[in-house]
């Protein structure tokens, strides 16, 4: 069963492709202002789109902070952690998805860290308790981050039925992201995402 | 109390001292207890200040505590072993690494929380009891991110603190519990001097445990019993708790609710602190109290008692001094005088007071003790001289006294006047004082014209020495004026001890021997008992003669007085006779001068008087209307009474003064004629006619005829008796006639004897006549017979002589 259902929904794809369309997602806090930064992924209701690891990717410490805070990267990226401080760091993460440690280090450690699970990973420096740093792990090609407007774009997304799922770091720890399913027609959509939280820095 | 009083009554200086003690003890007392009040006012304002100051300071203490251990879980939830232990999700790694990791801060239980405070894992067997102290952490950590309450669990209480764990994001919380101990309210007591009990329940139906205290544990539990009430805030409230007998301030803090979140269970701080200790006072300060009213009581001890000496000892003096006023010393001056306050005017009014009782008795002495005529000793001093040296006798010794009696005193009074009298008195007194040369011999007036002469140790023979020279002393004639006047004495002398053993009885054998002397003529006698015999008969008569008064011894005779013109029978003269039992009747003559001598004689004048009223009724009424002739002496007249005795006499009798005569001797007068005279007024002016008795044999001058109130004269026997055989007398008796007469009055004749005398008598137109030859004195039956022959013509005949009549009168 499931590789015929494989195959359907990729040939729906396919049959689709020449007709893809754009889908918009405006992601606003409980108080209706938007959220910048938003990770915006949509995953078809059936069926996988397949991914590929990205790479380059590095989150890198500069002035005691990670550098980005927050990295999307899709299933099996390697992601290196440059320290570009004077300072070693302790980078570390007790999350499900990627448990690691890299001990106190000064430059670019060995081997980068592969985020080898969907999921969000939160890092911490156990040196530097003040330093926090997201990594969101997706497992489907169609992502996007939202602008300052709080708008993201994901263009190309064949017609069909998704899941739309929305994370941003003001969802309270361990919160998976808002999952909504939307159907995507020939047209291009505007959506909007409405997240129960205000946007605050932590 | 007893009767005298407590001895502090007793006395001034004890009054002193106990006042001022008193006083010190009254004003140390005050302040005392002014201070107690002082103290428990502040306390009361203090002792909740500082309870509010405490449970500030508690609270502090709490805060610090928690958030020491909140920074101790924090740091401990941030260890990266443990972080990575929670992380594990293995259940069994998780507990032992809070179990671990709690041990290593002594944490008693320690839970791990989800995000949302989710219990996930603990420690504790029974979780169930975190749920309410997670939710009261959760609460609070909202806000701060951390938490820290005060919990009961299992009876006791604990501080939780509940901290986030990051990863580095907060994925979780630990909770960790803390019992809390004794080092905090040993903290608290050693900050702020304040006892800390800890008392907690779990709900309010059980009672209430002490967790902690510094206080001994029944204190604790009376508290837990009595003061749980929350204080309110930051008010000045108080509760007071009395335990083991002492009084604690108390002020309770909520540290935490019950199970229920009920406000009258769960645990409680109360502070406390002895109210008794902030009232008392300091030790440092009892002991300065003490001190100063020990001091006190010393210094006001000397002091009262120096100032009570300063009181008293002047006073005792002064008691001292009055005593000895008492005991008749008025030879010591008075002391303290020279003070200037009350005392010494006290002294110097009893200075005053001594002064004069001295004056005074010196006055009284002189009077009592000295003739104020010749300046010599009287007979009280002369009296007590010779018992003094009688007394003071050596064993074989003697004392002499002489008593001397002028001889014609009398006459000389009555010739030259008192004046001169007195001038010759005056000048005996000297010529005495001239022959008595020994030192301590004495001098002394006794009376009228009596000497006495004491000689110490003196005996007969010194004694009659001394008689001598004041008999050779008399030779000289006295020069009185312008009189020259011859003087002699009978001179008495009488030796102790051989005369007498006592001082008034050898007085008595000189008298004796004095007027046995006068008697013979004799210069001077030294006492011989022989020539006493007569004195001692007659001192036994007097006894008798009182007795004879009460005995109804004595009789009343009646002598007729006729009217020589008309032979009638006029009037009576009364005389007195005793019946002696046993000596039958005494002569009149054994027995009136002696009553006369010793004043008895009153006695038997109102005696006489009495029976003369009697007989003059009983002749009243026999149909005789008489006059009764009473003689009376010299004592009666000298007796300012008489005149009330007669009267009253007269008036139980009722019967006139008119029906009596009084007659009176010259001699009677001259005593104190003042007085006689005054005695005789008034009886005149009672009624009484007045005569004067034995005319002719005194010395009267006719002035005092004149100015006396007599009715009648009565001439001397002896003149009236030799009328016949001497010319002379019987001029004297015409004489005598004539000048009565003239004088306006009327002339009794006594002695009449015979016929021839009665006959001339009748010639010279004398008025009465009284005599044996009419009739003696004689009994009133016998009288009242006589009268009734009188008046039948028949004169009576052969009537015998009675010589005590004659020497009657």
């Amino acid at each position: 069963m499931l590789p015929h259902a494989t195959l359907f929904a990729a040939l729906a794809l396919v049959a689709f492709a020449g007709q893809a369309a754009t889908v918009g997602v405006t992601v606003s806090d409980a108080g209706g202002k938007p959220l910048p930064d938003a990770v915006v992924m949509l995953e078809p209701a059936s069926g996988h789109l397949p991914v590929s690891p990205m790479s380059g990717v590095q989150i890198a410490q500069v002035q005691r902070q990670f550098s980005p805070q927050v990295t999307v990267v899709t299933v099996g990226t390697p992601v290196a952690f440059p320290n570009n401080d004077t300072v070693r760091h302790h980078v570390y993460s007790f999350s499900q998805i990627k448990t690691f440690e890299l001990k106190l280090y000064a430059g670019v450690p060995a081997a980068p860290v592969v985020f080898d699970k969907p999921g969000i990973a939160v890092l911490g420096c156990d040196i530097h308790d003040h330093m926090v740093a997201w990594v969101v792990v997706v497992d489907t090609p169609l992502h996007a981050r939202s602008a300052a407007s709080g708008r993201a774009q994901i263009d190309g997304v064949a017609p069909g039925n998704y899941q739309l799922r929305v994370w941003h770091v003001s969802l309270p720890e361990g919160a998976s992201p808002t999952s909504t399913t939307i159907v995507v027609g020939a047209g291009d959509i505007e959506q909007r995402a409405s997240l129960g939280t205000t946007a605050q820095p932590k | 109390m007893s009767e005298r009083g407590h001895w502090w009554q007793r006395s001034i200086g004890g009054r002193i001292i106990v006042l001022f003690l008193g006083l010190l003890l009254a004003v140390q007392v005050a302040s005392f207890l002014a201070l107690r009040a002082s103290l428990a006012e502040h306390a009361q304002r203090v002792l909740p200040a500082k309870l509010r100051a405490g449970e500030r300071l508690l609270q502090d203490l709490l805060d610090r505590r928690a958030q020491t251990l909140i920074n101790g879980a924090r740091l401990l939830a941030a260890d990266y072993g443990f972080r990575e232990a929670v992380s594990s999700n293995d259940a069994e790694t998780i507990v032992s690494v809070l179990a671990n990791h709690g041990a290593r801060i002594g944490a008693t239980e320690v839970a791990l929380l989800s995000i949302d405070f989710k219990l996930r894992a603990s420690t504790a067997n029974q979780t169930r009891e975190f749920v309410p102290v997670i939710e009261r952490l959760a609460a609070q950590s909202a806000a701060s991110g951390q938490a820290s309450v005060i919990t009961l669990r299992a009876g006791r209480p604990y501080q939780a603190v509940l901290v986030p764990i990051r990863a580095p994001l907060v994925v979780g919380w630990v909770l960790m519990d803390f019992p809390i101990d004794a080092q905090l309210a040993t903290d608290m007591q050693r900050l702020s001097a304040l006892d800390l009990t800890l008392i907690s329940r779990a709900s309010s139906s059980d009672a209430w445990s002490v967790n902690l205290s510094t206080l001994d544990n029944v204190s604790a539990a009376n508290l837990a019993r009595h003061a749980w009430r929350d204080s309110n805030g930051d008010d000045a409230t108080m509760s007071s708790v009395t335990t083991q007998g002492e009084e604690l301030g108390v002020r309770a803090k909520l540290l935490s609710l019950g199970r229920e979140a009920d406000a009258d269970a769960g645990v409680r701080a109360l502070l406390s602190l002895s109210v008794d200790e902030a009232v008392r006072l300091p030790r440092d300060l009892q002991l300065a109290l003490i001190a100063i009213t020990l001091l006190g009581i010393v210094v006001f001890a000397v002091g009262s008692v120096f100032t009570a000496r300063r009181v008293t000892t002047p006073l005792r003096g002064l008691a001292d001094a009055a005593e000895r006023l008492g005991h008749g010393d008025y030879a010591t001056p008075m002391r303290g005088m020279q003070r200037h306050d009350e005392i010494g005017e006290l002294s110097q009014s009893f200075e005053r007071m001594r002064n004069n009782i001295a004056e005074n008795q010196a006055q009284v002495l002189k009077l009592a003790y000295w003739d104020a005529l010749t300046g010599l000793p009287n007979r009280a001093q002369f009296c007590e001289a010779l018992n003094r040296a009688i007394v003071a006798a050596p064993p074989g010794g003697s004392v002499a006294i002489l008593m001397l009696d002028l001889n014609r005193f009398k006459h000389v009074n009555d010739v030259l006047g008192y004046r001169i009298g007195d001038l010759l008195l005056v000048q005996v007194a000297e010529r005495l004082a001239r022959q008595v040369v020994r030192e301590g011999d004495l001098v002394a007036r006794l009376s009228g014209d009596e000497f006495g002469v004491l000689l110490r140790s003196g005996d007969a023979e010194l004694a009659l020495a001394v008689a001598r020279r004041i008999e050779q002393s008399f030779h000289l004639p006295l020069v009185l004026e312008e009189h020259r006047v011859d003087m002699g004495a009978g001179i008495g002398i009488a030796c102790w001890p051989q005369h007498a053993d006592a001082g008034d009885a050898l007085l008595n054998r000189a008298e004796v021997a004095m007027y046995a002397a006068k008697g013979r003529s004799n210069g001077t006698l030294v006492y011989d008992p022989s020539v006493d015999v007569a004195s001692a008969e007659t001192l036994t008569l007097i006894g008798e003669l009182r007795r004879a008064v009460d005995g109804d011894e004595l009789r009343l005779y009646l002598q007729p007085k006729l009217s020589l013109e008309t032979s009638q029978l006029v009037g009576a003269e009364a005389l007195v006779r005793w019946q002696h039992p046993q000596r039958g009747m005494v002569p009149p003559g054994d027995f009136i001068p002696f009553a006369e001598q010793t004043g008895f004689i009153r006695a038997l004048t109102l005696w006489v008087f009495e029976a003369a009223v009697r007989h003059s009724r009983t002749l009243s009424e026999e149909g005789l209307e008489l006059v009764l002739s009473v003689n009376l002496s010299t004592h009666d007249l000298l007796d300012q009474d008489l005149p009330q005795k007669f009267e009253a006499v007269l008036t139980r009798r009722r019967v006139s003064a008119r029906a009596f005569c009084l007659e009176i001797t010259e001699s009677a007068m001259m005593d104190d004629p003042q007085r006689a005279l005054a005695t005789l007024d008034r009886l005149s002016a009672m009624g009484f006619k007045l005569s004067i008795d034995d005319f002719g044999t005194g010395y009267s001058s006719l002035a005092y005829l004149k100015r006396l109130p007599v009715d009648e004269l009565k001439i001397d026997q002896s003149f009236v008796l030799n009328m016949q055989a001497d010319a002379d007398d019987a001029t004297i008796v015409r004489s005598t006639i004539d000048l009565a007469h003239n004088l306006g009055i009327a002339v009794v004749a006594e002695g009449v004897e015979t016929l021839q005398i009665w006959n001339m008598l009748r010639e010279l137109d004398c008025d009465q006549a009284q005599g044996f030859y009419m009739g003696r004195p004689m009994p009133i039956a016998e009288f009242l017979l006589w009268s009734a022959t009188w008046s039948a013509g028949r004169k009576p005949q052969d009537q015998g002589q009675d010589q005590d009549s004659a020497v009657l009168h």
